[in-house]
């Protein structure tokens, strides 16, 4: 134990506890500016945080102790055993209290619920002290505002493609980078003397497969009625993986429950970030600010809609599309080229639709052109988004009487 | 049958929508009896509580370290550190070097030779020999 001078301390007015243990957070010490509009909700939810906090602890605890208050106990001078340091609430965490801030959340939000969000279901069974319940919220209101967005913005899009942008804004890979960027932390393993500004789950043990992670990636494929799905418990590749463990991988491995006891760091981060939404609705303004809030954190992020397509047909396709609306048959017409008999062809194909043009294409070979140029006729066709702009459906959330331009509604995917 | 989804993520743009901050946590280390940590130390006293209100989204951390130069730590969300020596400094050049480490983004140095990064397609597309008129065709 390194003797320290006091002037320092003293003059900062920190609290006793952390000289020689723990660094000095001085968000402590700041977190007053967070958590005193929320001091009705900390003692409501006081009884969220009772197993976080020892329950002979108060739950508000003076972050500013006085000066010429004498210590009676020093517990951090007789051992560095991490049980003698005290918990923290996570009105006392700084980087709880950094986290909210860098998130620019309102002060309405109380530090407790983003630190519940911060508890995966892995870590705390218990429901009323998880993020389980706030990262399904959470779920609903991202799928709704991602929903509205997308289908008021590209009214044509077929169904998967809706699909996979709405997984590509709202899966679990983009969420979990979400997280990370909101510069979320995760703590090696769960316990009491975590700090509450960290992500705390259960780790998979190593070893474990992928296909016994609930939602989890890779082998996890969805059983579906007439598909076939790999057998994994009679696979040779996979009996001999386990083989190869050892015994302890082994054990530690079968105490695991799949998808119960244990989950991996992104499936934990996009619990977070649901978490984090649903806490937004329910302490912030509800429906309206969340709304904000997913427009600014998610959906300003950026995906390319026109990368998500893949064809099967597009000169098929494109065919139905136009004895679907009326239009005359498409014909490609070959408009420029240059090396036909060289290396490098290049052929520009046009698609018309009698005098309209509908897409342009350009390749190495005729054909390829063709395709490319249905393919380009195709997305024109399903990326179409209105000029003008209709509104989104929640716009009248908050009050039914908004005016209200409604979105154009398509006919539907084509169907061949 | 007719189309399919491909899977993608989405990519952040800081400051499109919400800006986050990348400095997450300023480290102040002072040494007690050194004279070069004397700005640093007056800075801890008089300056430091006002900083760290008014950047709420940074974990300040202050802690000793004996017989050693004071410095600044800054950790980043791209999880790299930056750290600056503020040894005889009086506590205004140790605020602008807290502030530096604030506002700093955590990439590595470099030099930007183009004046926008964007991931946006170009707007005015790529130059096509087959489609430009006039004089602008490209001739063999």
């Amino acid at each position: 134990m390194r003797r320290v001078s006091r002037s320092t301390w003293d003059s900062l007015t920190v609290p006793r506890r952390c000289v020689c243990g723990n660094p000095i957070r001085l968000n402590d010490l700041l977190s007053s500016s967070f958590s005193t509009s929320s001091s009705s909700s900390s003692s409501s939810s006081s009884s969220q945080s009772a197993s976080l906090a020892s329950p002979t602890r108060p739950s508000s605890i003076p972050t500013i102790r006085p000066l010429s208050k004498p210590r009676a106990i020093r517990p951090f001078s007789t051992t560095s055993s991490l049980a003698v340091v005290p918990k923290l609430l996570p009105t006392q965490s700084a980087k709880l209290a950094a986290l909210h801030g860098r998130l620019g959340l309102p002060n309405k939000y109380p530090l407790t619920t983003l630190g519940r969000a911060l508890i995966d279901p892995t870590a705390e069974p218990g429901h009323h002290l998880n993020n389980d319940g706030l990262s399904n919220v959470g779920n609903v209101l991202l799928g709704y505002y991602t929903s509205e967005y997308l289908m008021v913005h590209y009214p044509r899009l077929p169904y998967e493609i809706l699909k996979a942008a709405m997984d590509g804004y709202i899966g679990g890979k983009a969420l979990a980078a979400v997280g990370k960027e909101w510069g979320v932390e995760a703590a090696f393993a769960p316990g009491e003397t975590v700090d509450p500004g960290l992500l705390q789950f259960n780790r998979v043990a190593p070893g474990t497969p992928l296909y016994k992670i609930q939602g989890g990636v890779g082998f996890n494929i969805p059983r579906k009625r007439n598909r076939m799905v790999p057998n994994f418990e009679n696979n040779p590749s996979v009996d001999a993986a386990l083989l190869a463990e050892s015994p302890e991988m082994r054990e530690a491995r079968e105490s695991q429950r799949p998808g119960q006891d244990a989950t991996t760091l992104d499936l934990a981060m996009s619990n977070f970030v649901r978490a984090t939404v649903a806490g937004v609705y329910l302490h912030s303004g509800g429906l309206p600010f969340t709304k904000q809030f997913v427009h600014a954190h998610i959906l300003s992020r950026k995906l390319d809609i026109d990368k998500l397509f893949q064809f099967e047909q597009p000169t098929r396709e494109l065919s139905r599309l136009c004895v679907r609306e009326g239009f005359q048959q498409p014909i490609a017409r070959l408009e420029k080229e240059t090396g036909r008999y060289s290396r490098h062809p290049v052929f520009i194909v046009g698609v018309y639709s009698g005098e309209e043009k509908l897409g342009e294409g350009q390749g190495s070979s005729l054909p390829e052109a063709k395709i490319k140029a249905a393919i380009s006729a195709l997305k024109g066709w399903y990326l179409y988004s209105p000029v003008s702009g209709a509104d989104l459906p929640s716009k009248t959330d908050g009050n039914p009487t908004m005016p209200f331009a409604p979105a154009v509604i398509d006919v539907g995917d084509i169907v061949s | 049958m007719v189309v399919r989804g491909l899977q993608a993520v989405s990519k952040a743009q800081n400051g499109v929508g919400a800006f986050i901050l990348q400095c997450k946590r300023l480290e102040f280390n002072y040494c007690e009896m050194s004279g070069s940590s004397r700005g640093m130390k007056a800075f801890l006293k008089t300056r430091l509580a006002t900083f760290a209100k008014d950047n709420p989204g940074v974990e300040i951390v202050v802690s000793p370290r004996p017989k050693k130069h004071p410095i600044i730590r800054g950790s980043y969300i791209n999880n790299r550190e930056k750290v600056v020596c503020v040894r005889n400094l009086e506590v205004l050049q140790v605020l602008q070097k807290a502030e530096l480490l604030r506002d700093a983004s955590g990439v590595k140095i470099k030099k930007i030779n183009k004046p926008v990064q964007s991931l946006n397609d170009s707007v005015r597309g790529i130059w096509s020999p087959y489609h430009a008129k006039g004089e602008d065709v490209y001739k063999v």
